[in-house]
């Protein structure tokens, strides 16, 4: 009997042990006080950024973010893929459009913001014509977060130096490059991590805007021969010397910086990484629109990212989070994030205070440019990474890019074949 | 729970059987140690089994971590077969576990020989002992600085007049996978080297003894006598890089991400990339089942290999 009961404490003992180890549930319910919504996003490093327009919002609608960032995207995606399955979803969590933001709504995970549009459509917040990215099936989901448009950064003392003016046409760009070229300066930075995909981009947009768009939909063809050419010329490009080395892991800014470069074609949100490094704006660096590649085109190319803020359906705090997502349109939430930023912002109304940055948003919308969504954003992710292991490879070792295009194209099929 | 079986025993009686009350006695002393053992069982079952079925049962569907994983049945390791990254990923662990067998087993032995009974031996392996220090991810930034293209080792090169200063160390392939051996040895084989002095060490005086009484020396003793000696041991550390290479993940991912275009890529790399990167959760777990099989059935059969009575001196 003595053994009997020893073996119900041993078995007492270990559920005590293992409801020890299990923690406090009360302590899991979340950080979020009265007032705090909780926000996560992947851009951990903006978290100052943030946590100012937060303090805007406190004041002005009585909301404040509570920040947790990753810095690592992949870590983050499966953070909030797995959220979804308990009961702690995030209020507000940044995502990506296109075929990401697909997959929640297919699963009906997002809480629609229609509604929300609508009002800030009317209130001229946000141009009608990004609502698309943001819409599956007739519904829109989420608010951008933030806009970023696609340009050519310099380093104006390399400019100066060699007497290039800003280019206004391929021609004069080229002519620039083969400048720098003979003087023993590289003209373009390139990288073959991540951003691999960006001079496909500016290169197809630029010689051909529809075929661009048709790649990111299906009806159009990785081996089609607007691609190849593409390809072909990006090749010659690589191997005239115009691009820095991509396997160089030092950051874009610094590159620039010191000269290393004398331009990155990169997003606007590079403004605020050039300040970082104590590079003023207008004095040590500017930047230009890429002209096309194909002169006889009406409207200059022009590539812009934008990405959602999210809520998922049935957070804690949803309704708090879709009046956040609200407010986060309006310009006043608009000039505070552009200026703690220092990057464009979707919301004309904004006062953004770098002058080359407010230049380029009231530019965007003059009907000069055509506005193309990012590589990165228009094309679905499994053909994406097969795209950017390609590139990656491609800027690595130039070469016949044929065998590169078929295997891009395999997964493209193959996706396109699946969504019927 | 009925009386009998759970009754107390009592003192056996004198002259009867004893099996009866000794086998109630170990019943019950078992109950009480299964009640004891419980919490370690579920953790090991939690933490470890749990997953592994998941895992396995996760290879068999589609699924992108929302919603619910559909069944397909082996198509994932038909693609990942006909995958060609996977084989390019495959070459790669198999281009880890040979360099990690021979380099810094190698070097740990060949330091543990030269320094052992050598005075201010200990002062001479600790510098090799230091990088063990450093966690897998610091060896990897530290490497990517001095490997990147025009990073320390080219400038180093280039400076002084030596042919590779050109070379692309963590682009070409096999060259970055090599390199990164290079660099995960440089890691490795200080600990290695401690383990075979400790093996060394633990040899018994008197037959060394007796072979220098018989003349060996040099070569010959280590060859005949030392390495046999030490076979108990070498089991152990080989069979440790053995496992160690099959699933090399962070310094590939810190230097190189597996790239470019995935031509460095193990398969560890290849399992995350598919799982976290596409979020193609059953692919990535096709590839989780293949390591883990490799890896068993490699380390099962190694050590049964070395671990037969008829090997073992």
């Amino acid at each position: 009997m003595r053994l009997r009961h020893t073996g119900v404490a041993a078995l007492a003992a270990s559920t005590l042990v293992l409801a020890a180890c299990g923690g406090d549930d009360d302590d899991a319910e979340g950080a979020s006080g009265p007032g705090l919504i909780n926000f996560y996003t992947d851009k951990g490093a903006w978290e100052p950024q943030f946590l100012e327009v937060s303090d805007v919002s406190e004041t002005s609608l009585g909301l404040g973010l509570e920040f947790t960032g990753y810095s690592d995207a992949e870590q983050y995606s499966a953070f909030v893929r797995q959220s979804f399955r308990t009961d702690e979803k995030p209020d507000l969590f940044t995502w990506h459009t296109g075929s990401e933001l697909e997959d929640l709504v297919a699963e009906d995970l997002l809480a629609p913001t229609s509604d929300i549009w609508r009002t800030a459509i009317d209130n001229g917040d946000v141009p009608e014509a990004m609502q698309e990215h943001f819409t599956v099936d007739g519904e829109t989901y989420c608010v951008p977060m933030n806009a970023a448009y696609w340009v050519m950064y310099y380093n104006k003392q390399v400019f100066d130096q060699y007497g290039i003016a800003e280019p206004t046409s391929w021609a004069e760009l080229i002519t620039a490059a083969d400048t720098l070229v003979a003087n023993g300066v590289t003209p373009f930075y390139e990288t073959n991590i991540l951003f691999s995909f960006v001079w496909f981009q500016t290169l197809l947009a630029g010689t051909d805007p529809e075929l661009y768009n048709k790649l990111s939909t299906g009806e159009a063809k990785y081996t089609d021969a607007g691609v190849v050419e593409v390809m072909e010329q990006w090749r010659g490009m690589l191997e005239a010397g115009y691009f820095g080395d991509p396997g160089d892991q030092t950051a874009p800014q610094d590159q620039l910086k010191a000269g290393t470069v004398a331009m990155i074609n990169f997003g606007t949100f590079l403004s605020g990484q050039l300040n970082s490094v104590d590079m003023v704006s207008g004095t040590d660096y500017d930047f230009f629109v890429i002209p096309n590649v194909n002169p006889d085109l009406d409207q200059t190319s022009l590539i812009f990212e934008t990405g959602p803020m999210c809520t998922a359906k049935g957070a804690e705090n949803e309704t708090s989070a879709l009046q956040y997502a609200e407010w986060w349109m309006t310009d006043e939430a608009q000039t505070a994030w552009a200026n703690a930023r220092g990057d464009v912002s979707f919301n004309p109304k904004a006062l953004v205070q770098d002058r080359l940055l407010a230049d380029l948003n009231t530019q965007s919308g003059s009907g000069d440019y055509q506005l193309l969504e990012r590589y990165f954003e228009a094309t679905p992710t499994p053909v994406l990474t097969a795209a950017l292991d390609g590139f990656s490879a491609f800027v690595t070792n130039p070469g016949d890019p044929l065998p590169i295009l078929e295997t891009i194209e395999a997964e493209a099929a193959a996706y396109w074949a699946e969504q019927g | 729970m009925s009386a009998p079986a759970t009754a107390a025993p009592t003192t056996p009686p004198h002259g009867s059987a004893p099996p009866e009350p000794r086998r109630r006695r170990r019943t019950t002393y078992g109950w009480s140690a299964r009640g004891f053992s419980v919490p370690a069982v579920l953790v090991v079952a939690v933490l470890l089994y749990l997953p592994f079925l998941w895992t396995t049962w996760i290879s068999f569907t589609e699924y992108n971590g929302l919603g619910s994983p559909s069944w397909v049945g082996l198509d994932n390791y038909r693609a990942m077969f006909d995958d060609p990254n996977f084989a390019t990923s495959l070459r790669n662990t198999l281009l880890w576990v040979v360099g990690s067998i021979t380099v810094p087993v190698g070097l740990g032995l060949l330091i543990a020989v030269l320094s052992h009974g050598m005075r201010f031996g200990g002062w001479l392996r600790l510098p090799f002992l230091i990088p063990y220090a450093i966690s897998g991810v610091a060896v990897g930034v530290v490497w990517r600085f001095v490997l990147q293209n025009g990073g320390g080792l080219s400038q180093a090169l280039d400076a002084l007049g030596l042919p590779g200063a050109d070379l692309r160390w963590l682009s070409d392939a096999p060259l970055n996978t090599l390199v990164m051996i290079g660099a995960s040895s440089w890691q490795q084989s200080g600990v290695n080297a401690l383990l075979f002095v400790i093996g060394l060490q633990s040899i018994p005086r008197e037959p060394i003894e007796a072979a220098r009484l018989d003349g060996a020396s040099g070569w010959r003793m280590f060859r005949h006598m030392h390495w046999p000696m030490l076979r108990p041991l070498t089991t152990v550390v080989v069979g440790l890089s053995l496992v160690a290479s099959l699933k090399t993940f962070d310094i590939v991912w810190i230097m190189t991400k597996g790239g470019p275009g995935r031509n460095a890529e193990t398969l560890a790399v290849t399992m995350y990339e598919e799982t976290f990167v596409n979020s193609a959760y059953g692919a990535g777990s096709a590839v989780a089942v293949f390591l883990s099989v490799v890896t068993f059935l490699a380390a099962i059969t190694y050590l049964r290999r070395q671990l037969s009575p008829e090997r073992v001196v």
